[in-house]
């Protein structure tokens, strides 16, 4: 799997640099966007969620609150949106010349990653503004990261795969992301729910790094080590299957496709 | 299997489905996915042979031509050598680095300009970004656009794609060619330019294969002709 990649370093490169470039073509405020995304997202949050709804945000200020949630939740919601058309979209290379058809997907999720690092940079600005001092504690992003990047791939490498086959795909995301996103702890904290429903709600693996995503960013709380444990393992195997699903499955996508 | 052939094909053969899908249902699809190949010989209703038990080799710097009627396999031929789909049965060698010159500038993005679509077919032909760069120049002057290389390749004409496409992939230094029907298209200057970079090609030992329905000009540029009549060859 690394050596497929590697062969074809410059050409991720190029994929990469394109996606960033169409990105943003014919856009009159142009990178702003990715600025802006986020922070309406986050004031709608607000205003729904806290003032409407009034859901219990662990005294933390809301705004902090929901800003922690949301950036992790876009980067997976977002790349598997535009992944699962990413290989029907690029037909015409597809049926035309052989290149690892992962690159595609992968250099989609890469807007998103650099998305989640703008995003990354105004949650630090907002950390400062709500006088939330930096520790130690926060590195645990890092690796909280790399496991959400990990599982966002595994599942666009599985659902834009099916929709090679099955267009039905296409048209099933809309509700089932809509489903992921109340199943996830974006806009309330597990904290709150019952034990029951807790164990419930950690089967869905994007619960447990949005939530001590939040813990380690706002709280200053650390990570349970056998927790991490084990969501890693999950999500190591989970990308292993699916890349290896993807390979076995890309031979036949120039005919189906 | 001697080290100087740069494609070998042994008994390939390739079957397509007519309907939408490859099989039809999801029961079907489960199936094939866990079995690896399907029995020989057991056609399923809507499948036909595209290809059928083809065997051939090219050597490393010989020219083959491809002939036959519409529908021979010439083209399903290309693709399985560009390994752009898995033959059914039977095993497909290839040594070297391969240019398809197939539906050329189809790849292109219609969003960004002529350069920027140099970097991205460039690199899927397996150039480094540093070779391109080096290249760059003569690509653009090759293909006649150096007026419009900035100019998003959407508002170019297929004429113009086409240039810019062959441009790109005759730099692509690779060893294999796959030329499809490439001479019958673009205006009698292009034309007449594209058929010296191929008798070029030749000239520099690269091997190439060539479909077209022109016998003669099949005959007077490669070193041997397989004819295809129904994935067969004659």
């Amino acid at each position: 799997m690394i050596n497929r990649l590697s062969n074809h370093r410059d050409l991720f490169f190029v994929f990469v640099w394109r996606e960033l470039l169409i990105r943003y073509k014919q856009t009159f405020i142009g990178v702003l966007w990715a600025l802006i995304q986020p922070l309406c997202m986050m004031a709608l949050f607000v205003i729904v969620f806290g003032h409407v709804l009034n859901i219990n945000t662990n005294g933390y200020p809301r705004s902090l609150f929901y800003f922690a949630g949301l950036v992790p939740w876009t980067l997976f919601s977002a790349s598997v949106n535009a992944s699962i058309n990413s290989l029907t979209d690029h037909r015409d290379l597809i049926t035309k010349i052989y290149f690892p058809r992962e690159l595609i997907i992968f250099s989609r999720i890469s807007v998103f990653v650099t998305d989640f690092f703008i995003s990354i940079m105004l949650f630090s600005g907002m950390l400062f503004f709500f006088d939330i001092p930096f520790s130690l504690t926060s590195l645990w992003a890092i690796p909280l990261f790399i496991l959400l990047v990990l599982l966002t791939a595994s599942v666009c490498l599985l659902f834009a795969t099916i929709n090679v086959y099955y267009r039905d795909m296409r048209l099933a995301s809309g509700f089932l992301l809509q489903a992921w996103f109340f199943a996830s702890p974006v806009f309330y904290s597990i904290d709150t729910v019952s034990l029951k429903m807790k164990l419930l709600l950690f089967l869905n693996p994007l619960t447990y790094i949005i939530e001590n995503f939040r813990r380690v960013l706002i709280e200053e709380r650390g990570i349970v080590p056998w927790q991490f444990a084990i969501e890693a393992s999950f999500v190591m195997v989970l990308f292993i299957i699916s890349y290896k699903f993807f390979i076995r499955c890309e031979r036949s996508f120039a005919d189906v496709i | 299997m001697s080290s100087d052939k740069a494609i070998c094909f042994e008994k390939v053969s390739k079957v397509f489905s007519k309907g939408h899908t490859q099989y039809g249902t999801i029961r079907d699809d489960l199936m094939s996915f866990f079995s690896k190949k399907q029995k020989i010989g057991l056609l399923k209703k809507n499948q036909f042979f595209a290809i059928k038990n083809l065997s051939f080799s090219v050597q490393k710097g010989e020219s083959v031509g491809l002939y036959g009627p519409n529908g021979s396999g010439k083209s399903t031929l290309l693709k399985l050598v560009a390994n752009v789909i898995a033959p059914t049965y039977g095993y497909i060698r290839i040594k070297g680095r391969i240019a398809p010159l197939i539906e050329l500038g189809a790849g292109f993005h219609p969003d960004l300009n002529g350069i920027e679509n140099i970097y991205m077919n460039g690199t899927i032909l397996g150039m480094t970004i540093g070779e391109i760069k080096s290249k760059l120049d003569q690509i653009v002057e090759y293909s006649g656009l150096s007026d419009f290389i900035s100019t998003p390749v959407k508002k170019y004409s297929s004429g113009m794609n086409l240039r810019l496409g062959f441009s790109i992939a005759i730099h692509s230094d690779a060893d294999i060619f796959l030329i499809d029907e490439i001479l019958a298209v673009g205006d009698e200057e292009f034309k007449k330019k594209s058929f010296n970079s191929i008798k070029k090609l030749l000239y520099d030992k690269k091997t190439l294969l060539i479909v077209s329905h022109d016998i003669d000009l099949l005959s007077s540029i490669t070193d041997k002709i397989v004819r295809l009549k129904n994935g067969i060859s004659d």
